[in-house]
């Protein structure tokens, strides 16, 4: 209809093709969205916002690994409304506590403790340091496919992924007792 | 290997990322190095607190939004296609109601082109319903002295299609009591009035312009429903009406 658009309006296949490739990710979108907003309010608006533009954009989409493709739409649409609104980053909440499983009630109390512990530095971090430690520890990815999500060369992944480590175990060495924690005294 | 190189590797080791040969020459060279050991398995503690992080899964209304998106452009045609659609059913609507054809409940009447218009009049309207109300003893009272005839009203929201309302329709010339569902996202509009030909129909449904239609008899009265649901949500949603009937008797 619109003849400025060039791009070409997603049909029933390629919705298909969409569920098949792109849907599977929808948990990691979110997750990603979740650390980068600390909000979860927020976090669906970013996820939701970067879904449909991926979906938008699928037909450029050209078979690559769907995991950092996605990622880095949800990246994009984190800072075009961070700019839009102006927002600063938002003031932590609480990391949810999850209920304690595992047979020994005291461990499991105590490693939700710690879970929480670590959540709560993670979250303390800036941006920049806190969306690097997330590509590589919770989403697993590659410094390859960290640095195509980052748009960033290897050696500087790297370089900054070392600068996060550094800051993240301030922060924890900061909020843990060393002995639980399992971190070595430095 | 000395201190610094082995240092500068030990991220990119817990990273996965060295080739097999680096591998085995930092593990080498960690042998000789009890500071390079105490900062792998520093590295090591802090990359397993992180993984121990539950990941938060995508809540319900994203993945619900999501999927919606999705149907809907699976099932859109182009969108010209869908205006030309929508005009073509208003004109057989209205055709229909200029000639005033009788109220037979089969042939023409009540046909996929009215059930559509009438779900275009519920789904676009800022009123979907006149009588709002999740309650049955409230929807059916209020058909009384707006419809001479008495429609079944049931709410089905154990089954996934909770009762919005009801209105009024004008079908062929004719007021029709019409029942608004819900699904979702989506809304079923449900027209039905008396039928003059006896036995139950097993629901027919069918799938037209993007709209999934259904078309059957029950308990002596003619069923339309119109949607842009799913057509096996349409035939769920039959499924579930016919048995609350059952039930009722």
């Amino acid at each position: 209809m619109n003849a400025m658009s060039e791009a070409p309006k997603p049909d029933a296949a390629a919705a298909a093709r969409f569920r098949a490739v792109m849907l599977p990710h929808l948990d990691a979108a979110y997750g990603f969205a979740r650390w980068l907003t600390r909000d979860p309010v927020q976090a669906q608006d970013v996820a939701q916002e970067a879904m449909l533009r991926a979906l938008r954009y699928f037909h450029a989409f050209r078979g690559e690994e769907a995991r950092p493709w996605l990622l880095r739409i949800v990246r994009n649409t984190w800072t075009d409304l961070r700019t839009r609104k102006g927002a600063n980053d938002q003031p932590l909440d609480v990391v949810e506590d999850r209920p304690a499983e595992g047979p020994d009630p005291e461990q499991s109390a105590l490693a939700g403790d710690r879970r929480r512990h670590v959540a709560a530095a993670l979250a303390a971090l800036p941006a920049e340091a806190r969306e690097i430690l997330v590509l590589r520890e919770i989403e697993d990815l590659s410094y390859k496919h960290i640095a195509s999500v980052l748009d960033l060369p290897v050696g500087t992944v790297m370089s900054r992924l070392a600068r996060a480590r550094e800051k993240l175990a301030a922060e924890l060495r900061g909020r843990l007792g060393r002995r639980d924690h399992g971190l070595p005294d430095v | 290997m000395d201190c610094p190189t082995c240092e500068a590797m030990v991220d990119a080791y817990v990273d996965g990322e060295l080739s097999a040969t680096e591998s085995a020459a930092f593990e080498a060279a960690l042998e000789t190095c009890p500071q390079c050991r105490r900062r792998l398995a520093e590295a090591r503690a802090m990359s397993g607190l992180l993984r121990e992080l539950a990941p938060e899964p995508a809540p319900d209304l994203l993945r619900a939004r999501v999927e919606r998106e999705l149907r809907a452009i699976a099932r859109r045609p182009a969108e010209r296609m869908r205006w030309m659609a929508m005009a073509a059913s208003l004109i057989v609507a209205v055709s229909v109601g200029c000639i005033g054809g009788t109220f037979t409940g089969r042939g023409g009447v009540g046909g996929e082109g009215e059930m559509v218009a009438t779900y275009m009049r519920v789904a676009s309207s800022d009123h979907p319903v006149d009588v709002a109300s999740t309650d049955r003893h409230t929807v059916k009272p209020w058909f009384a002295g707006r419809i001479d005839y008495s429609p079944p009203v049931h709410d089905l929201t154990s089954d996934g299609y909770p009762l919005e309302g009801g209105r009024v329709d004008v079908v062929a010339g004719r007021k029709v009591s019409v029942l608004v569902y819900r699904h979702n996202q989506h809304r079923v509009a449900l027209s039905l009035w008396p039928a003059t030909a006896s036995g139950n129909t097993a629901a027919k449904v069918t799938e037209r312009d993007g709209f999934s239609l259904a078309e059957w008899r029950h308990d002596g009265f003619e069923m339309r429903a119109a949607s842009d649901i799913a057509p096996n949500e349409m035939a769920a949603f039959a499924t579930a009406l016919d048995r609350a009937t059952g039930e009722d008797r």
